[in-house]
């Protein structure tokens, strides 16, 4: 993420979240936390705690992010941001945490008196990890028709093309799903788990080659001891944990999505 | 081929609460803000480092991040890092955990550091390299904190020791790591049973140990690389001197042993040019120093201690104010002196008064003024410091005092007046590693210290890693004096000033004959004659140069093996 990335990226994100921006400049920028953000992103639940049971007035804090050092002024004080920040990443795990789960509804010029269906989609964002003593990541987004299972990749770049609402919009309406959330889930991890083992795994045959040969070692070290005692075992118990190799899926966020036909 | 495949549940729950809730459901900028984050954040490839697009403080050079890769991609994060003194092992070590914090591979830390270094790595890891390390204080930090300082003594001691017992980390690093050679010890076998993923061992004087020790240090590392106990020693020669005797086992360790030298760096390093400044006494500091030399032929003295005397002696080469200190610590410490002994005190005390000038802070502030740049000036002892520092300021200079015993922040500032307000440093110690004073290139040993590894560590606060300019060096030995024979030693037969700081750390290690300093107190407080301590002077030298001739044939041996993978 380039520094001007990060600043249009806290922009958004405090935008989002309803936050006045005081000063937006270049290279810094000064935002006024809503009481929710303060919550979220200070860690002070003592004053929080403290205000509440005395009914003072409530003043979350202000904050001004320097995402430049050489455009923003000298006399600037604030928090430099670059992508290995602490700040950001907490404000990163917020971003997660606080858009997990969405419901949108497409919204289209009708003209009069016309009437549009829409069609229940599941959309899933998911990062799988391959993991061993090393790791990648791929992400991933699906979406799948609730009537007739059709599954869709990319399924977000195709969102982004479209206007969605959070209320349906007037003279819409949605059609029932034939498929059940929670087994439009199963079928996308049952799609994810088949295409996974068809896969390339060279990388994990090698990862059990390493594994397997630091564990001769390890049996030929305790070979003579009679009894292999406890290191023996940890020491195993740790080359598991560093080669074993595993692919781990992990949601990053998903929800409901009424579309038109002509919308996939 | 199966691979297990984890289909992480938590998101499902709460996905299938709202539907039933029917909301709260998110904000859709913020939705498609969260996929950009994941993008962002996701690592494509197996190989690479991610770390230093992470850390836009931190310019780490080029062996340094050749290190973090090879433990990574080919070590599979067990290696023992052994760089040669002062090319950034902590750099090293911080770009390997931030690789593989960064990547979720590691979460759970465990750094074990000697005692004094503790708060120093917290902190270096903090402002560093962004991660929130914790020094160790309250017991409840192990379970609540990911990435933990220590020293090994707390935490092989209960109660800590059960609760790290009850931990499994994903890394531990471990500073100083040669101090873990005996298998015996308390140490290591608290080291062995820690549960670790992936571990770091830190180490600058792998190589000349003892082979027992590299197996001790291995199969902490790695249990039966270098094979079993009796396999290994049926081998290799117990007792054998060092690695060089095999090549097998050299191919062996080299497999999870990094060592750069400083040659292979790359790295231009400035020159040192080494001066010695003669010194003549006054005739008052001449009386005094004669004095004092003369309690050597006193019995009562010589049998309580050769070393106290030694020590007056070389106070006597320092200045007036730091005998006079000993000699009344000598006078308070006495329960019920004797009154020869006290009037013997007082005559000294009166040969102290009857000093007028100090020769060599005369001569220092003649230096100071023709450099007309910043200096450190080095003196063994705090009562010296005090005086130059009021000398100076007679004379119109400034300085600040720097001790080892200030805290951080005050190290800090003091470095920081040093730089921008103040020409002179005035130092009794080498400060502590991390104090960065490479804006200077000029020192003045006002007086040495008898132990060479603390004259490297002087030098080395200033000629290090990023020091553009040559350094000078301005050692101060007073004529017909202890102190001229030490420099001698030091300077014409181990050439020490010439020498950069590994090469040090290898003679000394070889000589294995204890403590240097001990022996020179040997040398200069037992001998009963000139031709004595003549004889035993060449006896050292003679020593000191078998140990750089074993050392040679290594290194022509070494060379080209420097980090093999």
């Amino acid at each position: 993420m380039q520094q001007q990335e990060i600043h249009q990226f806290l922009e958004n994100y405090f935008q989002a979240n309803g936050c006045e921006i005081v000063e937006n400049e270049k290279g810094y920028m000064t935002v006024q936390l809503t009481i929710e953000l303060d919550k979220e992103l200070m860690n002070r639940p003592f004053y929080w705690h403290y205000l509440e049971k005395t009914g003072g007035i409530p003043n979350p804090m202000k904050l001004t992010f320097i995402t430049d050092q050489n455009a923003s002024p000298e006399d600037i004080k604030g928090e430099v941001i670059h992508f290995g920040s602490p700040r950001l990443h907490q404000i990163f795990e917020s971003t997660k945490n606080l858009a997990g789960y969405i419901r949108l509804y497409e919204k289209q010029s009708l003209s009069y008196g016309q009437q549009a269906a829409l069609r229940p989609w599941l959309g899933m964002n998911l990062k799988i990890s391959y993991q061993c003593d090393r790791k990648r990541d791929v992400f991933k987004s699906i979406g799948l028709q609730l009537i007739n299972g059709q599954v869709v990749e990319n399924f977000h770049e195709r969102l982004l093309e479209l206007q969605l609402t959070p209320k349906i919009p007037d003279y819409s309406f949605t059609l029932s799903p034939l498929i059940m959330p929670k087994s439009g889930v199963m079928r996308i991890e049952n799609q994810l788990r088949n295409e996974i083992e068809v896969e390339d795994h060279t990388w994990a045959i090698e990862a059990r080659e390493r594994w397997q040969k630091d564990l001769q070692l390890l049996e030929h070290f305790y070979e003579e001891a009679e009894e292999k005692g406890e290191s023996y075992e940890n020491e195993k118990k740790a080359l598991q944990e560093q080669y074993e190799p595993k692919v781990k899926i992990t949601i990053v966020n998903g929800g409901l999505f009424y579309l038109t036909e002509q919308a996939v | 081929m199966a691979v297990e495949i984890e289909f992480d549940s938590s998101w499902l729950d709460g996905f299938f609460q709202k539907i039933e809730d029917d909301g709260p459901w998110g904000n859709w900028d913020l939705y498609k803000l969260a996929i950009e984050v994941e993008k962002h954040t996701v690592i494509e490839d197996f190989e690479g480092l991610q770390a230093p697009k992470h850390l836009p403080n931190l310019t780490p050079l080029p062996h340094q991040i050749e290190v973090a890769k090879q433990v990574i991609e080919n070590m599979n994060g067990k290696a023992i890092l052994a760089d040669e003194v002062g090319l950034g092992k902590t750099i090293e070590a911080g770009l390997i955990l931030k690789e593989y914090m960064i990547r979720g591979l590691v979460k759970k830390v465990l750094i074990l550091v000697p005692a004094s270094l503790v708060s120093q790595w917290a902190s270096e890891l903090t402002s560093k390299f962004y991660i929130p390390a914790v020094a160790q204080k309250k017991s409840y930090v192990w379970e609540q904190c990911d990435v933990v300082v220590s020293s090994i003594d707390t935490a092989k001691r209960n109660p800590h020791r059960d609760i790290i017992f009850g931990l499994d980390y994903d890394l531990i690093i471990i500073d100083e790591a040669h101090k873990l050679k005996n298998n015996k010890t308390k140490n290591y076998e608290f080291v062995q049973s820690l549960k670790k993923k992936f571990c770091l061992l830190l180490t600058a004087t792998p190589i000349q140990n003892r082979i027992s020790e590299i197996f001790n240090l291995v199969s902490l590392l790695k249990p039966g690389h270098l094979g079993n106990e009796t396999v290994f020693y049926e081998k290799y020669k117990r007792d054998s001197r060092s690695l060089n005797d095999d090549q097998h086992l050299k191919e062996l360790v080299n497999k999870v042993m990094i060592r750069n030298r400083r040659a292979d760096t790359g790295i231009e390093w400035t020159e040192r040019h080494v001066e010695t400044i003669p010194i003549q006494f006054s005739a008052g500091e001449k009386a005094l120093y004669d004095a004092v030399s003369e309690l050597r032929s006193e019995d009562n003295w010589m049998a309580t201690s050769a070393f106290s005397v030694m020590t007056l002696q070389r106070e006597a080469c320092s200045s007036r104010e730091a005998v006079f200190i000993t000699l009344k610590n000598m006078l308070n410490k006495k329960e019920e002196p004797s009154p020869y002994f006290q009037a013997q005190i007082e005559s000294l005390i009166e040969k102290v008064q009857a000093v007028q000038m100090n020769s060599k802070a005369e001569k220092a502030l003649e230096l100071i003024k023709k450099i007309n740049d910043k200096v450190i000036i080095f003196t063994e002892y705090r009562a010296t410091q005090l005086y130059l520092q009021w000398f100076l300021k007679q004379n119109g200079i400034t300085s600040v005092p720097f001790r080892g015993g200030f805290k951080r922040g005050k190290k800090d500032w003091m470095r920081e007046l040093f730089q921008k307000h103040a020409q002179v440093l005035i130092a009794t110690e080498a400060g502590g590693e991390g104090i960065n004073l490479q804006f200077c290139h000029h020192i003045i040993n006002f007086d040495l210290p008898w132990n060479p590894m603390r004259l490297e560590q002087r030098i080395g606060r200033v000629h290090r890693l990023g020091q553009e300019q040559d350094v000078h060096i301005y050692n101060f030995a007073t004529k017909d004096t202890v102190e001229e024979h030490v420099l001698k030693l030091l300077h014409e037969k181990i050439a020490l000033f010439e020498k950069v700081i590994g090469d040090l750390d290898d003679i000394l290690t070889k000589l294995e004959f204890g403590n240097f300093e001990d022996y020179l107190v040997d040398i200069f407080g037992h001998s009963t004659s000139e031709g004595e301590m003549r004889i035993k002077m060449d006896n050292l030298n003679s020593m000191i140069q078998l140990a750089e001739e074993i050392k040679e044939s290594e290194s022509s041996a070494a060379a080209g093996n420097s980090s093999i993978s």
